[in-house]
């Protein structure tokens, strides 16, 4: 009886043409979306090489500094290259500015530069920075010089050899490197959290495969279901078949969608592959439980209770960043009770804490979270599918 | 006028979607809208950096934390390791500096002690690693000047090295902007209308193709056939219909726009925005036209707006702005109306004053977004009509 | 006669309203009893309690001797139900239908597959296996919702108004089918509120309204009840008053109504009223297109017992 109706359930679910498009396929495509659109951002929020011009006068021209300075960090071949460089009259420079095709200008006179930019912007100040940087040095400069040869004079060498000097304050001044350690966790691509969302949205999505099959076989719910009800069986095996099919469905499509985002979108989801199944697993095991839990706690008809899994899964993912990735930095750090209640983002935090952090006691924390959960909503339900007559049908 | 009053009749029970879909618009675009700052003098960029400091806070050590600070926004951290790593991959912050104990002492004493620090590596941090290094190296190199002969920093010079950083690190160059124009307004208003586009698409073409297909059903379809009212009259009917529902639509967003936006709306750049959004939801309605004729199933109508809409917005740039997504994605997104629709608003917001020049970059994506209306016009009615035939 | 169910004093009460009243009845073996009532008589919640799908405030109900309980497995397996609802799965086939509903009864897959093959013929539905529902007209469509119900061959069986919105010749096919379940052996509570099927079909009939029995019998029984025994009705257009007290004279007669175009008499007994009436409008001389007799129907009967007509 158990595998009859898991067999059936099965067929019935793969042979409704909505569900499977908004459990398998949506999910699909909505993946392929956010990779077209996210996959450039991160490049686009890196420090990319800026297009800049510097007015060309006599003024610039006798400066060093400046265009050693501007020409080193124009260099192509340099890793640390930070400008495109171009000397133009001052009419060229405005046209270019204009036309967007630098972001910026600078103009040297009477040895104070001056920079001309149309708007605002990290690209901007990191251009006037770099201007003021090198007036700054120059200044470092001259004191050390001052000082280098005031020293020189007292202790009696007016002997002093100007070119080393110079080259030896220039090599502290600007080629002193700056050693900084750098301790931040490798994985930072913080876009991976859409795609985390993603498989909290299917998984919970999922709800609606428990709704369609749990529906089907109750009598106050549906005229098949009180078919099951008049026949010599368990109910409550019944139910589980169905609930089990809906499960196998669930991982069925949750699966694919793994298979599609590692292996056409690049989704990475930490190395421990065990841990990211297990996660699914719970995941999906959520969605199950809410969808036990619409499905015999509401009583609508199949419509109105997939509407209300569909609300769900939307509000709990909207909260765990799928519209928008802070959106789930914001309820986390300020109300974090809410995403701690909220299944979509046991599951997104549980792959990002897989991804992000090398200890396990978020992950952990957040899979039992979704244990719980379903746990907590399966008992609810099993108590009220065990009523076995009904007030009214 | 049966065919119309029905058309409002069905619109009726579905305006759940049309109410849903315009919260999301106002929750979207106020929600961007908070950071308001409307001058039009240069602002530095201020990277959000988080110092962790676990020296004295005196000396070098708090000269550089105050550079730090100066220098960029202050952020709100929780004082544990695990909410400084949340905080750093979801951006909040760019940055982040841990102090050494005794950096001070060992600063004066002539020692090079390595700071640690944690990026995400975004051009936000890569300013701040900037700011970082130019503290340090300024200092480094004052302290050659200022020690003494074992290398060290005696007590009263240590102020002074102090106060020569400073004076070294205040020198300013001076900027100027050339533009006159409101970015900031400016871009909030695209990012509004930009929005619009998925909620025209998502409640629009929804519900009227919805409405539509269900004129169409072919049960439905016969009984209007054998009826006294002609074929024509009712199409005639229901367009009417369909371009009176899209014009409540659209001016119901124009309407929010000028409250949610306020002062930008009433320049020649609002005009803009309000008829290229015009364009568009004309668009979309004959879009809603086409679906509705090949589509009878509402399940699939739901599926297939929900593909078009979703895509569109993500492929144009109404979530990601269109300058942050790949060139092989925007090229793709040539064959949606949403593109020019989208394009054209970002260059509304642009657009330094308005002559012949700078409309005709505009009134090419216009032209192009009527031209997809009038081909969907004559697929759905070559669509409608053949299969007419068939029955 | 064995007693198949014995349903004693049923009560059941949606909080104000009282759907069934103090209810007794017993299904004897072999036979059919047909239900009859109008719409909301209560007809499918006594069958719904029977079935232990519903709470009831009072009463018992012993089916087979025993008592009926939602666990009582043993019962259960002998009975088939055939509810008013279409209750088939859009996405399986008519033969995965009924041979997903005949796998709650039958485990064994042999003996499954013939008792689905049985019932499709049983039905009729032999051209259609590999039809989907959405494929079938409504006709059909009843005809898969009954086998799916009864391909187990239960010992009872449960119909819930299987012929509604059906055209004629599926109504033959599902009312022969029915017979045959009954030939077979099968005992068969049949509600419905379709007179004419009741008197074709059933052996026995109760009548209900608002929750109580109105009467228990055999058709004839029941026409006996009802006070008239023949209605001769007469499409004439000019009938004056002084012929109709005439006619109210002749022997027999109970009633006379004339609505201007037809004369409608009754009788409470009596032989050859039909011919005292031709005799008597030849005698007269009076011109007639039409004149028919009939017999009283359950409809007279029931209008008779409630004063309302069956079909509001």
């Amino acid at each position: 009886m158990f595998t009859h109706n898991f067999k059936y359930t099965l067929k019935t679910l793969f042979k409704d043409r909505t569900l499977i498009f908004w459990t398998f396929a949506f999910p699909i495509i909505l993946g392929t979306f956010f990779n077209m659109a996210f996959s450039n951002i991160e490049n686009s929020e890196s420090l990319n090489i800026i297009d800049i011009a510097i007015v060309e006068n006599e003024e610039i021209k006798s400066n060093e500094i400046f265009t050693t300075v501007f020409e080193n960090l124009s260099n192509e071949n340099s890793e640390d290259r930070l400008f495109n460089t171009t000397y133009v009259t001052e009419e060229k420079a405005k046209e270019l500015l204009e036309n967007k095709d630098i972001i910026g200008y600078m103009k040297l006179e009477e040895e104070n530069p001056k920079v001309i930019f149309n708007t605002n912007g990290i690209d901007q100040t990191i251009f006037k920075y770099v201007v003021e940087e090198i007036t700054q040095t120059s200044e470092i400069i001259t004191e050390m010089a001052t000082k280098e040869i005031s020293k020189q004079f007292v202790t009696g060498n007016f002997n002093i050899d100007y070119d080393e000097l110079y080259d030896r304050i220039i090599k502290l001044a600007f080629e002193q490197e700056v050693e900084l350690n750098n301790i931040s966790n490798k994985n930072l691509s913080y876009t991976m959290i859409e795609f985390y969302t993603l498989i909290a949205m299917t998984c919970l999505y999922g709800g609606i495969l428990g709704v369609v099959a749990i529906n089907k076989s109750l009598a106050n719910m549906s005229p098949q279901g009180k078919r099951v009800s008049v026949a010599p069986t368990n109910k409550i095996k019944v139910i589980l078949s169905s609930v089990c099919a809906s499960y196998l469905t669930q991982l069925i499509g949750i699966a694919i969608l793994f298979v599609y985002t590692i292996f056409v979108l690049k989704v990475d989801y930490g190395n421990n592959l065990g841990l990211v199944v297990s996660l699914a697993l719970a995941g999906c095991l959520a969605g199950l439980s809410i969808g036990t839990f619409v499905g015999t706690i509401f009583k609508t008809n199949e419509n109105t209770k997939t509407g209300i899994i569909i609300s769900i899964t939307m509000l709990g993912c909207f909260l765990s960043g799928m519209m928008g990735i802070t959106m789930k930095y914001i309820v986390d750090k300020n109300i974090p009770i809410i995403n701690k209640l909220n299944p979509a983002s046991m599951i997104t935090d549980g792959f990002y804490s897989l991804y992000y952090y090398d200890t396990l006691d978020r992950y952990i924390f957040n899979l039992t979270s979704l244990l719980i959960f379903s746990a907590v909503l399966i008992i609810i339900s099993y108590i009220s599918i065990r009523r076995q007559k009904y007030d009214s049908i | 006028m049966t065919a119309f009053k029905t058309f409002f009749k069905i619109l009726n029970k579905n305006k759940f979607i049309v109410i849903m879909y315009t919260v999301i618009l106002i929750a979207f675009g106020g929600f961007n809208m908070q950071t308001s700052d409307s001058s039009i003098n240069f602002t530095a960029s201020k990277p959000d950096i988080l110092v962790v400091n676990n020296d004295e806070e005196k000396g070098i050590t708090k000269d550089l934390i105050d550079y730090i600070k100066g220098n960029s926004e202050a952020v709100n951290i929780a004082d544990n390791e695990e909410a400084r790593n949340d905080a750093l991959f979801y951006r909040e912050v760019h940055y982040i500096v841990y102090i050494p104990e005794n950096y001070n002492e060992d600063f004066l004493n002539g020692k090079n002690v390595n700071l640690e620090i944690k990026t995400c590596d975004t051009a936000e941090s890569s300013f701040a690693e900037m700011l970082v290094s130019r503290y340090i190296r300024t200092a480094n190199s004052y302290r050659e000047i200022y020690k003494d002969e074992n290398g060290k920093i005696s007590k009263e010079n240590e102020e002074k090295l102090i106060s020569k950083i400073n004076d070294t690190l205040s020198k300013n160059t001076e900027v100027e902007i050339t533009s006159k124009l409101d970015t900031n307004s400016l871009s909030k208003a695209t990012f509004y209308y930009n929005f619009v586009n998925y909620s025209i698409l998502a409640a629009l073409v929804y519900v009227v193709s919805l409405i539509l297909s269900s004129f169409r059903n072919k049960k439905i379809q016969r009984r209007i056939n054998v009826s006294s009212t002609t074929y024509r009259k009712i199409n005639r009917e229901l367009l009417m219909a369909n371009i009176m529902f899209s014009l409540w639509l659209w001016g119901i967003y124009v309407l929010l726009s000028f409250v949610l936006i306020g002062k930008i709306m009433f320049t020649i750049q609002g005009a803009l925005y309000i008829i290229n959004s015009f364009i568009f939801t004309m668009c979309a309605a004959t879009i809603a036209l086409l679906i509705g004729s090949i589509v009878s199933n509402k399940n699939a109508i739901n599926g297939i707006v929900n593909v078009i809409a979703l895509g569109s917005s993500f492929l144009c740039g109404a979530f990601v702005p269109m300058q942050w997504l790949p060139d092989t994605v925007l090229k793709i997104a040539h064959i949606l109306p949403s593109f020019y629709y989208i394009s054209t608003n970002e260059k509304i917001a642009t657009l330094e004053n308005i002559d012949v020049s700078s409309l005709k970059e505009i009134i090419p994506n216009m032209a192009v977004m009527v031209c997809f209306a009038i081909i969907f016009v004559i697929l759905s009615n070559a669509v409608s009509r053949k299969k007419r035939r068939e029955d | 006669m064995n007693n198949i169910i014995e349903v004693k004093n049923l009560e059941k009460k949606y909080k104000e309203l009282t759907a069934i009243d103090n209810l007794s009845f017993e299904v004897h073996e072999g036979e059919i009893l047909g239900l009859l009532g109008p719409n909301g008589s209560g007809k499918s919640t006594t069958m719904n309690c029977i079935l232990s799908l519903l709470n009831f405030s009072k009463g018992s109900i012993r089916i087979f001797g025993k008592e009926m309980k939602p666990d009582a497995y043993d019962i259960k397996a002998k009975i088939g139900v055939v509810f008013q609802d279409i209750a088939v799965f859009e996405e399986l086939t008519v033969y995965e239908n009924i041979d997903y509903f005949c796998g709650l009864y039958i485990r064994d897959k042999e003996t499954r597959k013939k008792y689905v093959e049985d019932a499709i013929e049983l039905v009729g539905l032999e051209d259609f296996k590999k039809f989907y529902p959405k494929k079938l007209s409504g006709g059909l469509l009843r005809r898969l919702n009954i086998a799916c119900g009864i391909a187990h061959k239960p010992k009872l069986i449960f119909l819930d108004e299987p012929t509604v919105a059906v055209d004629p010749q599926s109504r033959n096919n599902i009312l022969d089918g029915i017979k045959k379940l009954r030939d077979n052996g099968a005992t068969i509570v049949y509600t419905t509120h379709y007179m004419e099927e009741v008197e074709i079909l059933c052996d026995r009939v109760i009548i209900l309204d608002k929750g109580k029995i109105l009467a228990t019998g055999t058709t004839d029984e029941l026409k006996e009840l009802a006070k008239i025994e023949e209605k001769v009705t007469l499409e004439v257009h000019n009938f004056d008053n002084e012929n109709i007290e005439k006619i109210k004279k002749l022997t027999n007669v109970d009633e006379v109504t004339f609505n201007g175009s037809s004369l409608v008499v009754t009788y409470k007994k009596g032989k050859h009223n039909l011919i005292d009436m031709i005799d008597y409008l030849k005698k007269e001389g009076i011109q007639y297109n039409k004149i028919y007799s009939e017999r009283p129907t359950l409809n007279d009967v029931f209008l008779e017992l409630t004063g309302k007509e069956l079909r509001d």
